[in-house]
């Protein structure tokens, strides 16, 4: 009758007994906008499930945007760990007159001894709780699907067709020349399949020599999908009949040969697929046609369940193979060899999943030909090419004009070096942001050595600075405490700005601890290991933020895909939290305690308190 | 409890209310004397039946559910939620409204049995429903004959006390009074339509609803 959905976590960990216990024991409380629930310091009576209305977390102790805490919408569950703790930390308030369900004390204590997975759902970390939906979503394979529908069309290799008069010989040089395994014989429907194998045997066991025809090889009959089947079928087609090719055709006509291995490596990964087209790009046209595959990759990938972690590691080595081959094709080698092609910001720091502006500079060896005045309009027209390609692969130029079409990004080592100092030196917001990006470059092109040579040279100015440190680390308090975000409920579209609110904090202030701690490594990811190696973070903190991150990214990515296939653009960086799951609210909910907690440690450290 | 309690807690003594504790010494059952009691507390008891049908004189009762309404909070884990033996009217259009078969009534309550419980249940407490007097008039008609005496305790249409809110609020426009059409306008969901302890909860989310407004 009046029953909550108890088909979600945590209720799923109890079983159909105690679940019924629960339903059983239901209250209902109505509450007026304002009334405080519980107050901070009190025993709570009851676990709260939201049926109707918003209730707002937050701190007495604090006044204004800091107070805020959590904000709880339908489908939320809270009071839980108060029950637990015998005391509620916050203050639960009631933010739009309220409707809940109201689990009483004493059964869900009972409930908590019973069933230990229950209680442990409560006193999770972060971490073990994102482990969880992991665990949920590859179980559950929100997707497979996408995979298993792929169409044969997608997985095509052009047919290799050669008349029965062909020798040995010549259809042995065309195989190698079209690096295939088969070509089929004959014409219209008298077609036939050799492969390998095939001349092989014929020559060693059949009697063959070079120069015999390919003639009656031909295997008959052809096994045949049509070109509008699903790959599933082709790989069913294959295995019944225990063969590796099958032929496919449109209507009447041969469209192509579908390869057994082309169908695993689809099925297994796209990824090889799209890395493999970018290592044998020709051209440029070539390479604008690999860099299509990315965002599919990236969906498929998703829906797969794998680790963002490992998509953003592979998207970010994928990137700079595209950003790498770009630089081949477009720049002249001698500039090449004397320079170092730079990617700066989120690509930098292997971070960005789609593909966004484009963040890159160059660095000029000194006293090279290049870097000659003479040559600056040369060198400029380059770079402008440079940029419009890039722009053709799908990286819309930088709004900030951090590229190197801007001459202000492209220099020679010694005017690199005299920009950290000028920027070091002046700590105003603008030069801060400037080093903050340079922190972040990942060499893609050209000679790394000389982007290393910048950055120690960087680290030998600034690690020791405290007072550049301080306001270095400024930053990544500005955008005051995300939670405030949760105020303006009152509005439709009342999102949460996962850059600004969780994304900055957390990379900016990893930055600050990395430049401070002489850490090379530009991935936020490699840098938290680097600094609980030093040993200026605990590993569970760590961790912590880890999740978070990939939390916030995974968030965003999501609101990104689902914008890209409505066809419109990237957009913001909103997400709208009524749009999430219980659970992944509630996991939203913590990544931002994460942050703020992370914000008090900077706070402390850097001596931002005033 | 006496007049002079009443009169001390603010309240004023009605005619109707003399009235009604002459009626209750009147009760033979000794059990049913605090009926008649005046209430102190600050509990409700929202409730609510499904019958054979519309006419008040005729009806019978198929199911009777009643939930206590404590402060904010709709003690629904301690609802009274009753069946009844299968009366001789129930017919084919009142099944199709709240659903319960002949089958479904196997094993219910004796109409005495069920409305001794529901007198332990609410008490002297003060009765909230929708269109309550037609509920009460049905049960009043079962409980004289058995217990002689009809529920005096006090009692809300929580019907008629939206109407009242809703005409001060927007004097200009007539109410939409269909129980789905209150239920929307409040934004208050609707729990089990149709039965009698959906009902009964979705009248005290109405009642607590109002009490906040005035």
């Amino acid at each position: 009758m009046l029953e909550p959905d108890l088909n979600r976590i945590p209720f799923t960990l109890l079983d159909s007994g105690q679940r019924r216990r629960v339903l059983e024991g239901l209250d209902l409380g109505y509450y007026a906008t304002g009334q405080v629930l519980l107050e901070a310091g009190a025993s709570p009576e009851c676990v709260y499930l939201i049926l109707k209305g918003e209730i707002a977390e937050v701190d007495p102790l604090q006044t204004g945007d800091e107070a805020w805490i959590g904000h709880y919408t339908p489908g939320d569950l809270f009071g839980g760990i108060s029950v637990l703790n015998g005391y509620s930390r916050y203050r639960f308030q009631v933010e739009q007159e309220a409707l809940c369900h109201l689990l009483p004390a004493a059964l869900f204590r009972a409930l908590c001894d019973e069933c230990p997975a229950f209680a442990d759902y409560f006193r999770q970390r972060l971490a073990d709780k994102t482990q969880r939906l992991l665990a949920r979503r590859g179980a559950f394979g929100s997707t497979l699907a996408g995979f298993m529908l792929a169409k044969v069309r997608e997985c095509l290799r052009e047919p290799l067709i050669v008349s029965r008069a062909t020798s040995i010989a010549t259809a042995t040089a065309l195989l190698r020349e079209r690096r295939v395994d088969s070509l089929l014989t004959g014409a219209g429907n008298r077609l036939g399949m050799v492969t390998k194998s095939d001349l092989l045997d014929a020559l060693v066991n059949g009697g063959s020599t070079p120069r015999s025809a390919i003639g009656e090889l031909g295997h008959r009959p052809l096994i045949q999908v049509d070109i509008d089947d699903y790959l599933f079928a082709a790989l069913v087609a294959m295995t019944r009949h225990r063969i590796a090719r099958v032929v496919v055709f449109d209507g009447r006509e041969v469209a192509g040969v579908v390869e057994l291995p082309d169908v695993l490596s689809h099925f297994s990964s796209r990824a090889h697929v799209v890395g493999l087209q970018i290592e044998q790009a020709r051209d440029f046209d070539d390479l604008v046609a690999a860099a299509g595959g990315l965002t599919a990759l990236v969906e498929g990938l998703m829906a797969q369940g794998v680790k963002l972690r490992f998509v953003m590691a592979l998207l970010a080595a994928l990137n700079a193979r595209i950003v790498h081959r770009t630089f081949e094709f477009g720049v002249p080698e001698s500039l090449r060899a004397q320079s170092c092609l730079m990617v700066m910001g989120s690509e930098g720091r292997g971070e960005q999943i789609l593909k966004t502006d484009q963040d890159n500079g160059l660095i000029l060896t000194d006293g090279n030909a290049w870097s000659d005045a003479t040559r600056q309009e040369p060198l400029m027209a380059v770079m402008q090419d440079f940029s419009e390609r890039l722009q053709r692969l799908g990286y819309p130029p930088c709004p900030g004009k951090i590229m190197v079409s801007n001459p202000a990004w492209v220099a020679s080592e010694s005017v690199w070096r005299g920009k950290i100092a000028r920027w070091a030196s002046s700590r105003d917001p603008h030069s801060l942001m400037q080093l903050a990006i340079l922190l972040d470059a990942r060499a893609v092109g050209g000679q790394a050595t000389l982007l290393e040579g910048l950055r120690e040279s960087l680290f030998r100015r600034c690690s020791r600075d405290e007072l550049l440190l301080s306001h270095f680390a400024r930053a990544a308090l500005r955008f005051g405490s995300p939670l405030t975000l949760f105020g303006s409920l009152k509005r439709r579209e009342h999102g949460v700005d996962v850059k600004k609110a969780g994304l900055f904090p957390i990379v900016h202030g990893v930055r600050t601890l990395a430049l401070e701690r002489r850490i090379a490594a530009t991935s936020t990811l490699d840098r938290l290991d680097a600094l609980v190696d030093d040993g200026r973070l605990d590993r569970a903190f760590a961790d912590d933020l880890a999740e978070a991150l990939a939390l916030f990214v995974e968030l965003r990515l999501r609101q990104q895909l689902e914008r890209l296939r409505a066809g419109g653009r990237v957009g913001d960086d909103r997400v709208v939290v009524q749009r999430l799951s219980g659970f992944e609210r509630d996991l939203l909910r913590e990544a931002l305690h994460t942050v703020r907690a992370f914000k008090q440690r900077l706070t402390h450290r850097y001596h931002l308190e005033y | 409890m006496n007049a002079a309690d009443a009169n001390a807690s603010g309240k004023a003594v009605t005619l109707m209310e003399r009235w009604r504790r002459r009626r209750g010494r009147q009760v033979c059952d000794l059990r049913y004397r605090h009926l008649f009691e005046p209430y102190e507390g600050d509990e409700w008891v929202a409730l609510d039946c499904e019958t054979t049908g519309l006419d008040r004189r005729r009806a019978e009762l198929v199911s009777l559910a009643a939930v206590k309404v404590v402060g904010d909070r709709i003690q629904t884990s301690q609802a009274l939620d009753l069946r009844l033996q299968r009366p001789e009217s129930l017919s084919a259009d009142s099944i199709c409204i709240h659903g319960l078969r002949g089958v479904d009534l196997l094993g219910g309550e004796t109409v005495g049995d069920a409305l001794a419980r529901l007198l332990g249940f609410i008490g002297n407490r003060p009765l909230l429903g929708w269109c309550i007097d037609y509920d009460l008039a049905v049960i009043d008609r079962q409980l004289r004959p058995r217990f002689g005496f009809a529920l005096p305790n006090r009692r809300v249409d929580v019907r008629r006390r939206y109407a009242r809110w809703y005409r001060r609020a927007r004097p200009s426009v007539e109410p939409d009074l269909r129980f789905e059409a209150v239920a929307a306008a409040l934004d208050l969901p609707m729990l089990g339509r149709h039965t009698a302890i959906g009902d009964a909860v979705t009248a005290a989310l109405i009642h607590l609803r109002l009490e906040r407004e005035v």
